[in-house]
């Protein structure tokens, strides 16, 4: 009886069905809708389409023109490097220290993992005030140390340092949490025998805690480069319509903006279906970069 | 048992999905932020004579209406208390899908029309945001309306009703209006020795105001060209040309039109050059340089109508701040100003068209846009009432009051131009502004583009 039920597939198509049909329609259709609708003229949300482009490939000629798209691009890979090394690096470093601490882990756990559950609206509000340009945070401890002009955080030239400050800072946390997971699974008697062979500190985290870590690292490294390609709701909160002068715009935040404030659908479904390859081709170089072992 | 339990759970999820997909006839379904109920079923009658008589409902009618009398809408409660006052008057009800006017709300009216589930009554835009459901002839012109009620509308002013962009008739009942002026922090003002601008001041005599204020170390206007430039656009520009001919989107950079749109930018620049701008308008929110207004830092703003109320809320003070008129330049005078009527009351055709509820939805869009109930909802904002507000000053602030005096003082109104250009079309000149500001586009060829974008919408 028990093995029957792996020979006869029928129930397991039963099952699977209702997961099926609701994928298709809610994320299969609206995805081959949306790469129709980025070769069709609408210019509101809600409405139909006015008809084909003509020429039908316009939006992607646009795509290539744009000099915002090549901002949005080359912020969006600032944003995977700032990812990559500020949100699993600090976690890391993080991590390892705290793993170290003999009391007060649960402590410093909570105390990491805390921003991830401050809403990004919030914290985008929060990390305005601190880089606020009149009586801001940080321009009234400037000027405690004795800076006589006020610095704008926003501007050209700062504008996606403060960006990526706030954008590291949330989820460091969660990367953490996870390190610190892992490192807890690593048996404490290879620790006892590095210390007994005479293994120093670094040594041990060299190579016992870190080459023992590496898978963990590898899948925080996915989920940390394919987390910067969706990142949307704190950059817009704090610089919306890429402010200032289209110097911040993020694939995410600048397809937003052509569906929801300019009303150029079809132009912004163009812009989704570049995400979506470009989230295909950058997970396939991660899984190629952050290959796990085994061991 | 595993199989059993496999297949309870895959039942209960075919079931869930069920469950919230079904929408029997007859049942209601919640909509909108306001959360009410809409009836689904009403509006799907056969059509029917357009003679009133004729189309008197034999009972209780039920209306489904969509307005943007939600969320943080100031005339929110005034609505809710009004239908709930008509239902108990008159025996009908109102299915209420009101929602704020966000963008997806736009979304939301515009795809209801395209399915064909819009209300029977609408209170929405009248500006280009309306143009799909005028253009698909989905609501019904007020000459129309009155061909069978006469009456209908007619305690307002034909011209300020708000035609059309996409046609030139009237479809909508306005209730409140806007108007645009210079809100001056006064203390500032004060305190840089410098006079209120009045309905004489020019604009080189501005122009030397705004240099003292920023000789005794306060921003003279508080604005953010990098997200709102759109206040200084509109008056820059009206500089340049008259209430009567304001309102006309250039045919092309060269025309009387286009040269004002570049002539009035280039005085933005002059502003931006001039530093009389807050030292980070390029990066700055809207947000940033309202708090430097109200804290005392900058002395003027312009804003609209609405400010008011945003002034009052973020300050203990409200004496201290007054409103009066743009200074103007060229054929502009300073008393002309910038106000309208962007919003009004619709029926759908589909409504009209329903014998049971076309009487009703002109009896509901009478009794909300009647004088009294216009003075609630308006307060100190315009109205196109013929006989004008009736609002009992004493329960007013002294800005609100200074606001009702701007517009009895004003000597000409022409709408907002940017109304008839698209979020999309406005792009090169509004997003565009920093950079032509600092000198990186040409003025001419920014507004070129926009045409362009006009002109590529237009066909």
């Amino acid at each position: 009886m028990s093995s029957n039920i792996y020979k006869n597939k029928k129930p397991v198509i039963f099952f699977l069905l209702p997961a099926f049909i609701f994928l298709t329609v809610f994320l299969y259709y609206p995805f081959v809708q949306n790469i129709m609708n980025s070769f069709k003229e609408i210019n509101n949300l809600g409405a139909s389409a006015k008809g084909w482009n003509a020429p039908w490939y316009t939006n992607y000629v646009e795509l290539c023109k744009d000099p915002n798209i090549r901002t949005a691009l080359l912020n969006t890979v600032k944003m995977i490097m700032a990812t990559i090394i500020g949100q699993l690096g600090i976690a890391i470093v993080l991590a390892l220290m705290v793993d170290n601490v003999k009391k007060g882990q649960k402590f410093f756990r909570t105390v990491y993992f805390f921003p991830i559950v401050i809403a990004a609206t919030a914290l985008g509000l929060l990390f305005n005030i601190v880089f606020l340009y009149d009586k801001g945070m940080l321009n009234q401890l400037r000027e405690m140390f004795g800076a006589a002009k006020l610095l704008d955080f926003k501007d050209e030239s700062h504008a996606m340092l403060t960006m990526m400050v706030p954008v590291t800072w949330q989820y460091v946390g969660f990367y953490f949490i996870i390190l610190i997971t892992g490192l807890n699974n690593i048996s404490d008697e290879l620790y006892e025998a590095a210390t007994i062979d005479g293994a120093s500190r670094w040594q041990r985290v060299r190579y016992i805690s870190l080459p023992l870590l590496h898978n963990v690292i590898c899948t925080c490294g996915v989920l940390a480069v394919t987390g910067a390609l969706k990142v949307f709701d704190l950059p817009w909160i704090m610089f919306p319509k890429g402010m200032p002068s289209n110097s911040t715009w993020l694939t995410g935040t600048y397809m937003y903006y052509h569906a929801f404030e300019s009303h150029n659908v079809d132009y912004s479904s163009a812009i989704s279906v570049l995400i979506v390859i470009l989230g295909v081709v950058t997970a396939r170089i991660v899984n190629a970069v952050f290959k796990e072992k085994d061991y | 048992m595993k199989k059993m339990l496999a297949m309870i759970l895959t039942g209960t999820m075919v079931f869930s999905l069920t469950a919230c997909g079904s929408n029997p006839a007859g049942s209601t379904q919640t909509s909108g932020e306001s959360g009410t109920k809409k009836d689904t079923t009403a509006a799907e009658k056969p059509a029917a004579d357009d003679k009133a008589e004729e189309s008197a409902p034999s009972g209780p009618v039920t209306l489904n209406v969509t307005t943007t009398f939600a969320g943080e809408d100031t005339n929110a409660a005034n609505y809710q208390d009004a239908i709930a006052a008509w239902q108990d008057e008159t025996g009908n009800k109102i299915n209420d899908a009101s929602g704020s006017s966000t963008e997806t709300f736009k979304a939301r009216v515009i795809s209801d029309f395209e399915m064909g589930s819009e209300p029977d009554v609408l209170f929405y835009f009248n500006g280009v945001d309306s143009n799909p459901f005028v253009e698909a002839g989905k609501v019904v012109s007020i000459d129309e309306i009155r061909q069978t009620y006469p009456d209908y509308a007619t305690n307002m002013k034909d011209g300020m009703l708000g035609a059309s962009p996409a046609d030139g008739k009237n479809y909508s009942v306005p209730v409140n209006g806007y108007w645009e002026g210079l809100f001056v922090n006064k203390a500032v003002c004060e305190a840089a020795g410098v006079e209120i601008p009045g309905p004489d001041t020019t604009w080189d005599q501005f122009m030397e105001i705004c240099q003292k204020v920023k000789d005794a170390g306060y921003t003279p206007i508080a604005a953010s060209f990098a997200e709102i430039p759109h206040y200084w656009f509109e008056f820059c520009i009206y500089n340049y040309l008259t209430p009567a001919t304001h309102n006309v989107v250039p045919g092309s950079v060269d025309d009387e039109h286009g040269k004002a749109w570049v002539d009035g930018i280039a005085d933005m620049k002059v502003l931006y050059e001039n530093g009389f701008l807050p030292e980070n308008t390029l990066s700055a929110t809207d947000g940033e340089t309202f708090q430097l207004f109200v804290d005392g830092k900058a002395a003027f703003l312009i804003d609209g109508s609405w400010k008011v109320g945003g002034i009052e809320g973020a300050t203990d003070d409200i004496e201290n701040f007054t409103v009066t008129y743009v200074p103007g330049k060229n054929n502009r005078k300073t008393t002309d100003i910038i106000g309208g009527l962007s919003s009004g009351w619709y029926i759908t055709r589909k409504a009209w068209d329903d014998p049971e509820k076309q009487k009703t939805c002109v009896e509901f869009i009478s009794y909300m846009t009647s004088d009294e109930m216009v003075s609630t909802f308006a307060s100190v904002s315009a109205t196109a009432l013929k006989n004008g507000t009736q609002v009992d000053e004493s329960q007013l602030s002294t800005l609100a009051v200074d606001g009702l005096n701007f517009v009895k003082g004003a000597t000409g109104m022409s709408s907002a131009v940017q109304d008839q250009v698209t979020q999309e079309q406005r792009v090169p000149v509004f997003n565009g502004m920093p950079d032509i500001v600092t000198g990186k586009k040409d003025i001419a060829d920014a507004v070129q583009e926009l045409l362009d974008l006009v002109a590529a919408g237009q066909q």
